[in-house]
């Protein structure tokens, strides 16, 4: 984007990044809505430019209709009397619609199928391959950081004191800098920035962060995934996206813990990384037979692969010894009601279809895949206004708590 | 900020289907081209299927499935019935690994042998050809191999596929860019010449390739196929349910000459259908032989 020089930086633009001083102090947050005494602080300090968002666009109404079919296409696989569909729906095209009016140009045919992975090979032929005998393949060969180990001995002891936690996670400089970065974001709304794991610990809860940590510390571990297969960024996006969902969403439940949906959330599709891995051809293949067909991932990798990514994760996290609980709300985030106790993955549930709704907005390639009636029941949500408030708070959170992990 | 979107907007747009006449239909779809769909895509069904139904001034799925069954054009509202459960993706020279290995291995295999029992012939049959473009790439992948020894073979490719649509398509043989999205440009250049609609494929490769209607679901219409010494067929099983698969699987066991090749999808396996190939391994793609 283009830097809009000082002089023509006028009240009511919008920053489009962090801007910063010469000496790298921060001096207003992306996002922020310039007043005239920012812009008279501005030259005060010497700043020279900004990067402003385009102003919106009025949108006529063939473009309104444009914009109604490309959302709706993605709505093709879900039930459309659904309540909480109908509700993605709408905030789907507010959302695309907004994102048009500042200039964004709907993808057209070519552009949604997948790049050309032609090279790629597959370390399993179809049929040869289990999820188990892929699994093993992948634990066998690379180790998990150490650090994870001994967050989960932590997390195990029921007895560890809120020090030695701290203490734990605290000998992690990134992970903790993480961690501090995301109990700061907007997602805590904390009154006052905070700036030591022990604070955090006091403030969150020891198990909590310890779960939050054990989440972000498993991120690490997928450094190696070809990026002209699936561009990580956009991966790790929709993991994020979908880890504010499932925190808001526990936060309307009682007796849930934000932090183990957020974590559950931020892997719910962690099966789907072994796959890139280990059948990169054929995990291409389940995504150009997804596009093609109009159905969810996980439908296109039963018919391509015969098995689907929560096959994959669930001997992968049993083989990491994952948290029980934590292992079936990702295990189960297609299938909640198959849980004994479905509210948690119920929980990731709708969260992962709510990140698919808002994804359409940003270029999402794949269609919503459905909310399970029963699963919405038991939340007993108001579809319009509990979506609508948390699709709020994730365009308000994402790009902040993005930044604190990438 | 007020929404710019009509409240009249509304997210169905067509006439339900019941669980109920959602069976029927696919129970007939079934029963006549093998393709099975799981009810889970009961949705996609309705908004795919309501465009014909309105075309048809049929108010509901109960009326559709009565005139599929009973009315006196059942036979081409088969046809259009085709058209809307299959999807058509496929490009020239798709899975180029697949297709070196192949060139290099399996249809040289089988080109020496035909040339050491002195039969200059040789049938390939591409079975869910969709718009041509793998018949296509075949032939010109053996305008490539056999080169100035060309003139002095016989070939035959026969191509099917179920959709009408697609096979006229296929005959008329012109394709826009994104069909040449994994094809060498110098391939392009020699075998394609411009055409107001993109490229169009050149009489001396297609003239080996003959187009079909054919539904893999008709063992008569799959005897009348020419014994084959290679059968194609990618990415077509892979919406078959299990009994289906293991159906059209052992047609082409019955169509192939002893030696021959049955060449599936990149991810496509013979395992858990049939037992009767024999599975050869080389780098990029598994060749079934059916011995003898």
């Amino acid at each position: 984007m283009a830097i809009t020089p000082l002089d023509q930086l006028t009240a009511g633009m919008v920053l489009a990044c962090d801007l910063k001083s010469e000496d790298g102090r921060l001096l207003f947050r992306g996002g922020t809505q310039l007043e005239e005494r920012h812009v008279e602080l501005l030259r005060r300090v010497g700043v020279t430019g900004a990067e402003v968002e385009p102003g919106p666009q009025t949108l006529g109404p063939e473009k309104l209709r444009q914009i109604e079919e490309y959302v709706r296409d993605f709505f093709l696989y879900a039930n459309p009397d659904s309540p909480p569909i109908i509700a993605m729906f709408r905030m789907a095209l507010e959302m695309t619609a907004e994102a048009v009016s500042r200039g964004w140009e709907l993808p057209d045919a070519n552009t949604r199928r997948a790049s050309n992975v032609e090279h790629m090979h597959d370390l399993f032929l179809r049929g040869l391959g289990t999820p188990e005998t892929i699994v093993k393949h992948e634990t066998e060969l690379a180790s998990f950081p150490d650090i994870y180990f001994r967050i989960r001995q932590v997390l195990e002891d029921e007895s560890a004191s809120a020090e030695r936690i701290a203490k734990v996670v605290g000998t992690d400089m990134s992970l903790s800098a993480k961690l501090i970065k995301l109990v700061n974001s907007p997602l805590y709304g904390l009154p006052q920035p905070l700036d030591s794991i022990s604070r955090a610990v006091a403030l969150v809860g020891a198990k909590e962060l310890s779960i939050l940590a054990l989440g972000i510390s498993a991120i690490n571990y997928f450094r190696d995934i070809p990026p002209e297969l699936v561009d990580m960024r956009t991966f790790w996006r929709h993991s994020i996206t979908c880890g504010i969902f499932a925190k808001i969403l526990a936060g309307t439940q009682i007796g849930l813990s934000p932090e183990r949906c957020f974590t559950a959330g931020l892997l719910h599709d962690v099966g789907r990384l072994i796959m890139f891995k280990k059948l990169p051809y054929a995990s291409t293949e389940a995504m150009l037979f997804a596009r093609e067909n109009s159905i969810p991932l996980v439908e296109a990798e039963r018919a391509v692969m015969d098995f689907t990514h929560t096959d994959i994760s669930r001997p992968l996290l049993e083989a990491w010894k994952f948290p029980e609980e934590l292992s079936a709300m990702i295990n189960y985030h297609h299938d909640p009601m198959d849980y004994p106790n479905p509210q948690e993955s119920a929980v990731i549930h709708v969260a992962d279809c709510l990140t698919n709704a808002v994804e359409i907005a940003r270029g999402g390639m794949y269609v919503v895949p459905g909310v399970d009636e029963r699963a919405w029941e038991l939340l007993g949500l108001d579809a319009e206004a509990v979506l609508n408030s948390a699709a709020g708070q994730y365009c308000e959170q994402i790009d902040t708590i993005m930044e604190a992990f990438f | 900020m007020g929404s710019l979107f009509s409240n009249a907007i509304t997210l169905r747009k067509s006439v339900g289907i019941t669980d109920a006449e959602f069976v029927q239909l696919r129970d007939f779809i079934y029963e006549k081209c093998g393709i099975y769909v799981d009810i889970k895509r009961k949705y996609l069904f309705e908004s795919r299927f309501s465009k014909r139904l309105s075309e048809l001034g049929l108010p509901g799925f109960a009326d559709y499935i009565k005139y599929l069954k009973f009315d006196s054009h059942k036979s081409e509202e088969l046809a259009r019935l085709f058209e809307l459960v299959t999807t058509n993706e496929t490009s020239f020279c798709r899975d180029g690994k697949q297709l070196e290995a192949f060139q290099d291995k399996v249809l040289k295999e089988t080109l020496d042998r035909q040339r050491k029992a002195g039969r200059l012939e040789l049938n390939i049959w591409s079975a869910g050809c969709s718009s041509g473009e793998e018949p296509y790439t075949l032939s010109i992948l053996l305008h490539e191999t056999l080169r100035a020894e060309l003139p002095r073979w016989r070939i035959g490719i026969t191509a099917v596929d179920l959709s009408r649509a697609m096979i006229e398509r296929a005959r008329e043989g012109v394709y826009g860019d994104y069909a040449f999205k994994t094809t060498p440009d110098d391939i392009r250049q020699r075998y394609f010449t411009p055409d107001p609609g993109g490229w169009k494929i050149k009489p001396e490769v297609s003239r080996f390739v003959t187009f079909q209607e054919m539904n893999l679901n008709d063992p008569l219409a799959l005897k009348r196929v020419p014994r084959s010494h290679i059968v194609f067929c990618r990415n077509v099983v892979i919406y078959f349910d299990d009994a289906m698969k293991r159906k059209v699987v052992s047609a082409f066991y019955d169509n192939l000459l002893p030696g021959g090749y049955l060449m599936l999808g990149h991810s496509e396996t013979l395992h858990k259908v049939s037992s009767s190939f024999k599975p050869v391994y080389h780098p990029g793609t598994i060749a079934y032989l059916k011995e003898g």
